[in-house]
């Protein structure tokens, strides 16, 4: 596994709610809150009707702690510009999630920054199209 | 080897090699794939977002009320609705549902000579809309979708759906649950087996967009009808996906992490 280059969790309290979302409620999730990860990517499952990122975060006390990190559905992740080889295990990574109410190590994806740099969200519908660009007949 | 043999072999082959190629950019495809008899056939988007469900003006979906005008059963259902542990969250949409999400997941109109199918990509079962005439039958079984006919008043497609078995999501939201954060706090929008809806279907925008006005009847969950408008926007350049929902059903609530040293 590569090595972690920076260590540690930020919270962040913010009052904007991420929108990921498809097929169930996120009201387990703490909306006002936002956990900046860095960690390194042990899996990432391009699976309906949620993509999962599972992520290992080294904390300054040595614990190492696996978070899942539920994302959109890849159809809505493909339309905004991901693809399901743009993670792969031992990326190392920026993840930011709105967290578990409970506490427990699981977020769900308001943003995520990618070795090459690149800021991805969680997934949404398809950019629309002006009116009057598009080829009716 | 016959010519029709040979003819066939051709087209499997020509299949086969456009396989893993580029598509081809909409304006170089045939002309039929957003025509049909109507205008109706193609892909559609429904307009808004997570972040804007309303759309951009001057065409923009209608919000559910904020005060749903429930009977006694409908307001009991959805508060029963809003409980976690009654959650279906890979159960079908309904027709109300697959008609008024925001634009996370295309729709597709299919005109058929008898018929009007419409198909949703994360739902399993389309919507079948008769047009040839017929009526609905006496006997109907109740089912998830309902039984559809439709007619044209004009330009628009007048469609007429009962025979629902009332065991759909909330009209309103995934998995009897609102979408989004700011609607876990919205009542959740029950449907029963009364619901009767009527839809008014028509191309606006010079074709780029469709209106869908629906009107949902549903006297044992609501004292008077409900009217919204959504709309779709026609999307040429956007195929359908697969969209599996027992695929990976993990649970958001259940434990994916551990910590070890």
């Amino acid at each position: 596994m590569r090595a972690f280059a920076v260590i540690g969790i930020a919270i962040v309290v913010a009052a904007a709610p991420s929108l990921v979302a498809a097929h169930h409620s996120f009201a387990a999730f703490d909306r006002g809150k936002k956990v900046v990860l860095v960690g390194v990517v042990k899996d990432f499952q391009w699976t309906n009707p949620h993509a999962w990122i599972q992520l290992v975060v080294l904390a300054s006390n040595g614990d190492r702690t696996e978070w899942g990190v539920e994302c959109g559905s890849p159809n809505m992740m493909a339309r905004t510009g991901w693809k399901k080889d743009l993670l792969r295990p031992g990326d190392q990574v920026v993840v930011t999630v709105n967290p578990l109410l409970d506490g427990r190590p699981n977020g769900s994806l308001v943003s995520i920054q990618l070795p090459n740099g690149t800021v991805l969200g969680p997934g949404d519908a398809p950019p629309p199209k002006p009116l009057g660009s598009i080829t009716t007949r | 080897m016959s010519a029709s043999l040979r003819i066939a072999l051709l087209l499997i082959a020509a299949t086969f090699a456009g396989c893993g190629a580029p598509r081809p950019a909409p304006e170089a495809l045939a002309k039929p794939r957003d025509a049909g008899e109507r205008g109706f056939t193609g892909v559609f988007v429904p307009i808004g977002s997570f972040e804007d469900p309303a759309g951009p003006p001057p065409f923009q979906n209608t919000r559910w009320p904020a005060n749903p005008p429930f009977t006694d059963w409908g307001a009991a259902e959805s508060r029963r609705l809003t409980d976690p542990a009654n959650l279906k969250v890979c159960s079908p949409n309904g027709p109300v549902f697959f008609m008024s999400e925001v634009g996370i997941f295309p729709l597709q109109f299919l005109e058929a000579p008898d018929q009007i199918v419409i198909l949703r990509e994360a739902s399993g079962m389309p919507r079948r809309i008769y047009t040839d005439g017929r009526a609905h039958p006496e006997d109907l079984e109740p089912s998830w979708m309902g039984h559809s006919i439709g007619h044209f008043d004009g330009e628009t497609l007048v469609v007429d759906t009962v025979g629902l078995n009332g065991q759909a999501r909330a009209m309103n939201g995934v998995g009897s649950n609102a979408r989004v954060s700011e609607d876990d706090a919205k009542p959740r929008m029950p449907s029963s087996e009364q619901l009767h809806l009527v839809e008014r279907m028509k191309l606006v925008a010079n074709g780029e967009l469709l209106e869908d006005e629906l009107t949902i009847v549903d006297p044992k969950t609501y004292t008077e009808p409900v009217i919204l408008k959504h709309y779709f926007q026609r999307r040429p350049d956007i195929d359908m996906l697969e969209y599996y929902c027992n695929e990976n059903p993990r649970d958001d609530t259940v434990v994916s992490g551990s910590t070890s040293k």
